[in-house]
């Protein structure tokens, strides 16, 4: 890699209902502690009504704006990553602009790729910069993911939104490589028009989210030279805290290099936004010099995984906006009633 | 919800751009094209405080069945750090959680939509700090 380039500065956004998966469980007369044991989540995280991925990802943009502390106009890329976009045609990506006052030259555009559509856009500005196109690129992840009613995904699909600012100047965390592995693999999807998700039920864990996982994370390590104890920290997309935990031992991992990234326990799967949010959460306790490896998940299917180096900058741009830690605690929680309400199960 | 008007006000209403008037120095929101306080036309924009107290609020119970989703809503008046007034809905929190005086910061939502295939306009709204 010839010119430096990494993360410069990062925001995240999670809204502040929480449902527990005893409340869900409640309903359809299942059993909570047997869901929580097979899962370890606790609760998850449920917008608003006048809360979509729009709004979320403007949060998100915006605390990374206020870390940052540079100008909106130095920003020639912003690629917002979801697979619940508000709208099918009028990009998310428009909307972001103008609320960070970002409009005019620029380019932008909403990406899809299930739970990695967030990681995609980061990989693309960090090629945009890396070849002189831009100076600075916003990538973003944000979903408000649906689960139809007493489906196993009800548990577990939350809302929520990172913003990783990506340039040459006052790295946070340098990029040391990155590698990528695809494949067509139908283990979750929703046709145009379709509400609510569809999935392979146990086709969705070994043939997807662990093969792409493994591939990509040791595609990644043998590209770079390097051991999974040669890391301080990593996540994985976190659809459950189960599968990251799982994969982290599959790959040589320790339970400490993965531990405090899982903020799916407290805030459920938040899609395009999980491991963006892991990472976030590393960055908030990171110090200069630690390594650490961040590999996403996208069903359908892919994975992309990223070696970074924290850099002394990251002491700098601390406490200048909210941490993961302040959006897990800033919460209420709400009845079943109140989030059918919420999520437009409830019909007038 | 006309495209033009969603398009004209976007910046207003996303950034809280108003007017500073450059003869009497005078701030006001929402934006006008000749100065509230003194008639002058020598106004330029002038983007409103990220904060500020909460003055009035109450609490709206009912509404058109378009909206049903959305009651009951906080409608409050907010005071900004620069001394400009705006009305505006408070968020993240229960009408009973709230009181005069409280610190508010801006926030990004959805102010409308408009049915099912119409547009959603975005704005500011306020919540607790
Ligand atoms: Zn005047």
């Amino acid at each position: 890699m010839s010119e430096k380039v990494g993360i410069i500065a990062y925001g995240i956004y999670i809204p502040r209902n929480r449902i527990t998966v005893d409340e869900i469980a409640s309903i359809w007369g299942e059993d909570a502690n047997e869901i929580k044991s097979q899962l370890q989540i606790f609760e998850k995280s449920v917008p608003f009504p006048d809360e979509d991925v729009a709004t979320m990802a403007v949060e998100a943009a915006r605390n990374a704006m206020k870390q940052w502390g540079g100008e909106a106009e130095k920003i020639g890329a912003i690629y917002v990553g979801s697979e619940s976009h508000p709208y099918a045609v009028k990009p998310t990506a428009t909307i972001v602009a103008a609320a960070i006052g970002a409009e005019g030259e620029t380019t932008a555009a909403d990406l899809e790729f299930a739970c990695k559509a967030g990681t995609a856009g980061m990989q693309m500005c960090f090629g945009l910069i890396q070849s002189n196109m831009i100076k600075v690129g916003l990538a973003i992840g944000s979903d408000s993911s649906q689960a139809k009613p007493k489906d196993p995904l009800e548990y577990t699909a939350g809302a929520g939104s990172a913003a990783f600012l990506i340039g040459k100047q006052d790295i946070i965390a340098e990029l040391e490589g990155t590698y990528s592995y695809t494949s067509d693999t139908p283990d979750f999807w929703r046709r145009e028009g379709a509400t609510f998700p569809s999935h392979g039920q146990r086709f969705t864990g070994m043939p997807a989210y662990f093969d792409h996982i493994i591939k990509a994370t040791k595609g990644l390590l043998e590209k770079i030279d390097r051991k999974p104890e040669d890391y301080d920290y990593v996540t994985f997309h976190q659809p459950n805290t189960k599968f990251p935990l799982r994969v982290a031992k599959m790959l040589g991992f320790s339970k400490e290099q993965i531990e405090n990234s899982l903020a799916c326990k407290y805030v459920g799967n938040t899609y395009s936004a999980s491991s963006m949010i892991g990472f976030a959460k590393i960055l908030d306790e990171a110090q200069p010099g630690d390594k650490v490896l961040v590999t996403s998940y996208g069903s359908g299917a892919g994975s992309d995984a990223f070696s970074f180096k924290i850099t002394e900058n990251i002491e700098k741009i601390r406490s200048r906006s909210k941490t993961v830690q302040y959006y897990i605690e800033n919460k209420r929680n709400i009845s079943y009633g109140l989030y059918s309400r919420y999520k437009g199960i409830l019909k007038v | 919800m006309e495209p033009p008007k969603i398009w004209r006000e976007r910046r207003e209403r996303y950034l809280g751009i108003g007017i500073i008037c450059e003869d009497c120095q005078k701030k006001n929101f929402p934006k006008t094209r000749i100065c509230p306080d003194c008639g002058s036309e020598n106004v330029k924009p002038y983007k409103i405080a990220e904060r500020g107290t909460l003055k009035y609020f109450t609490q709206i119970m009912n509404t058109g069945d378009e909206l049903i989703f959305n009651t009951p809503y906080i409608v409050g008046l907010v005071e900004l750090e620069d001394g400009i007034k705006v009305t505006a809905q408070i968020v993240d929190c229960d009408f009973k959680e709230l009181r005069k005086g409280m610190k508010l910061e801006k926030t990004f939502r959805v102010l409308a939509r408009n049915g099912k295939e119409g547009l959603i306009k975005y704005g500011f709204k306020f919540r607790p700090i």
